[in-house]
């Protein structure tokens, strides 16, 4: 479970000056359910998501995460999550079972169970055949798969997921999706970021548009197409990045 | 802080120092394979160059018939090649000669010689430092013949004779020599074998779009900073280590010209006893984890490995100054120099292998580094705690 509550941050920048990077957003994910934060670039999904994983602390606003709150129990909020964003995160000179040991044991996993739970994720995402090469020799699929195995090595109940398919190609991007339905069907809460309409709405049961750091009211691909009254993906979402440009004070 | 979690966290930095080509050369490579050999090659490169001018110094160049023939046969008996030069200062200048000499008498009768050399070539130096040898002696000896001639005693010309005695104990060279070793190539070499390890796991995780994911992970900021040090601390040990051994092999080996029985014997006399290394390793350790501390901090700004290295390669020159005033003969440590970072350990390293330091410039110096150490220490750990550090753009 996700709860965002009027969440800002504000950044100075030195071109621009102050900039409302993430502009009052609350919105919640449930256990089993898949949100889709739907927005170009440059609209405020990362910020969003790396204030969540408590890698940025937000202006002003606060969410709980896990039950955990954002500023108050940081480290309690990273026990929980599992974060995966279009970069992978992968350090090219361990191998995939490296790796996963390592940040087993970041989570405070050891010995036999930490085994145990490698071993079972190099079977399911059938990685056997390159677990023991380093990373940095692997094909973007095998580290797809390495960067997914970590996201899942200590068995979080929310996933947080930036553009997790952000630059692969047509089959890699499919594992991914397969193992987002996979995780959804176990029970947990999953936040995914993307600009890719139509991944939205395969993947999504609901889905909020955020532009320009402001977020629209959350709902169904359906509901969205009722609200705006069009059928095509695009037409809906460029609707809703206009209906949110007409509610918003002039710059 | 999770000791659990510390310790993963420093195995994976090691992991990754030891399979990255870059920090093996810097940290292995460098002190154990490129100093030894750039030290012996030196070593021979002197020796012959030192032949060599030996060789060509005992050109002599003179003018048609201006040379008296006693001076001509004095000269020549002494194995120096006599040869008629045109010019006397072309003949240098342009090096058909490494001297040229010329003899005159005054109005007054006075007898002159004078010798033409070019201070800046090493042959043409020896050569007039030969011919002056010579000269004094046939001086002496015609001196003595007079004295003889008018029946006065030889004594007369040495009323008295000057010896020096070098009081500096054998153990008290072999200090200083090891000492500037120590002040100077060790500390240079162990700021570069961090350097690269310290880049890598700072500028490195951000170009490389790991430390996301490692800071979205339940190790603390405090674990992730405590663990990164102390593997750079382990790199720029291993360096010192590892130069330390290829030095004294290199000296053994005769790196210097050092293969002389008396050079073996000195280098013999500094007690490498627990007490000796004990206090060497305690002067290095503060000012080890000052240096690993700044170099995380400073390589934590950059954006990618190549902005870290523009970021520490000032830091190195601002390490070459104090570490080459520590090895200067003259300086002298007292307790308010023994603030100065790095120099102090340069020149306290030196009195301790010397066996001659103070307990108070001692107190100081590891007072002052532990100090600097923890100064930068906090910072680095600050710095991990700033997000528009760790997220610049």
């Amino acid at each position: 479970m996700i709860e965002v509550c009027r969440l800002s941050k504000v950044f100075t920048d030195k071109k621009r000056g102050m900039v409302r990077a993430v502009d009052e957003v609350s919105f919640e994910v449930r256990p089993g359910e898949i949100f889709g934060l739907l927005g170009p670039n440059g609209a405020g999904k990362t910020t969003t998501l790396r204030i969540l994983a408590t890698l940025l602390a937000p202006t002003s606003g606060t969410a709980r995460v896990g039950g955990a709150d954002i500023i108050r129990e940081p480290e309690a909020v990273r026990r929980q999550i599992g974060f995966l964003s279009g970069d992978m995160g992968l350090y090219g000179r361990l191998t995939p079972r490296e790796l996963l040991a390592f940040f087993g044991r970041l989570h405070r996993r050891d010995g036999a169970a930490l085994a145990d739970r490698i071993g079972q994720l190099v079977a399911l995402l059938d990685m056997a055949e390159f677990a023991d090469t380093r990373i940095d020799k692997l094909s973007t699929g095998m580290r797809q798969k390495t960067a997914i195995a970590r996201t899942l090595v200590h068995d979080p109940g929310i996933l947080i997921l930036d553009e997790p398919t952000a630059g692969l190609d047509v089959p890699t991007a499919r594992v991914i999706e397969e193992f987002i339905v996979r995780a959804k069907q176990s029970g947990k809460s999953i936040l995914y970021s993307t600009h890719v309409m139509e991944e939205a709405e395969y993947l999504c049961d609901r889905i909020a548009v955020i532009h320009h750091g402001r977020i629209g009211r959350p709902g169904t691909i359906e509901e969205l197409r009722a609200q705006t009254g069009k059928t095509r993906l695009r037409e809906v979402f460029l609707c809703l990045l206009g209906a949110d440009k007409s509610r918003e004070p002039a710059r | 802080m999770n000791a659990g979690v510390i310790r993963a966290m420093y195995g994976k930095e090691m992991l990754e120092i030891f399979r990255d080509r870059r920090t093996l050369i810097s940290m292995v490579l460098v002190p154990l394979l490129v100093m030894p050999l750039i030290l012996l090659a030196m070593g021979k490169y002197m020796a012959s160059a030192r032949r060599q001018s030996e060789a060509e110094a005992s050109k002599i160049g003179f003018r048609e018939g201006a040379l008296a023939p006693d001076l001509a046969a004095r000269l020549k008996g002494s194995g120096l090649e006599l040869a008629v030069v045109g010019d006397l200062r072309k003949a240098v200048e342009d090096k058909t000669a490494a001297a040229t000499i010329e003899a005159t008498t005054s109005p007054s009768g006075q007898r002159q010689i004078r010798i033409y050399t070019d201070r800046t070539r090493q042959a043409s130096q020896l050569a007039g430092e030969k011919l002056r040898g010579l000269l004094t002696d046939f001086k002496d000896e015609t001196v003595k013949a007079s004295l003889r001639d008018s029946g006065l005693s030889e004594k007369l010309l040495t009323p008295f004779v000057i010896e020096r005695v070098n009081v500096a104990a054998q153990r008290k060279m072999a200090g200083f020599l090891w000492g500037s070793v120590l002040g100077y190539v060790v500390l240079l070499l162990m700021f570069s074998g961090g350097m690269y390890p310290a880049i890598d796991m700072t500028a490195g995780e951000k170009e490389r779009r790991t430390l996301e994911a490692l800071l979205a992970s339940p190790a603390g900021r405090g674990e992730i900073v405590v663990a990164k040090i102390l593997a750079v601390l382990t790199a720029i040990l291993v360096t010192a280590a590892l130069t330390v051994i290829s030095m004294a092999y290199a000296m053994k080996s005769g790196g210097f010209g050092s293969s002389s029985k008396e050079f073996q014997e000195m280098l013999g006399t500094i007690p490498l006893d627990a007490p000796t290394l004990g206090l060497l390793l305690a002067t290095l350790l503060p000012l080890s984890i000052m240096a690993a501390s700044l170099m995380i901090a400073i390589a934590l700004f950059a954006r990618s490995f190549k902005e870290g290295q523009s970021y520490l390669t000032p830091l190195m020159m601002l390490v070459v100054f104090p570490a080459v005033l520590g090895v200067l003969p003259g300086m002298e440590l007292t307790p308010a120099m023994a603030l100065i970072p790095i120099f102090n350990a340069s020149q306290l390293m030196r009195g301790i292998l010397q066996g001659e330091f103070s307990h108070t410039v001692l107190a100081v110096t590891i007072g002052a580094n532990l100090v600097y150490a923890l100064a930068a220490f906090i910072f680095a750990t600050r710095l991990f705690r700033n997000e528009s550090v760790l997220f610049r753009s």
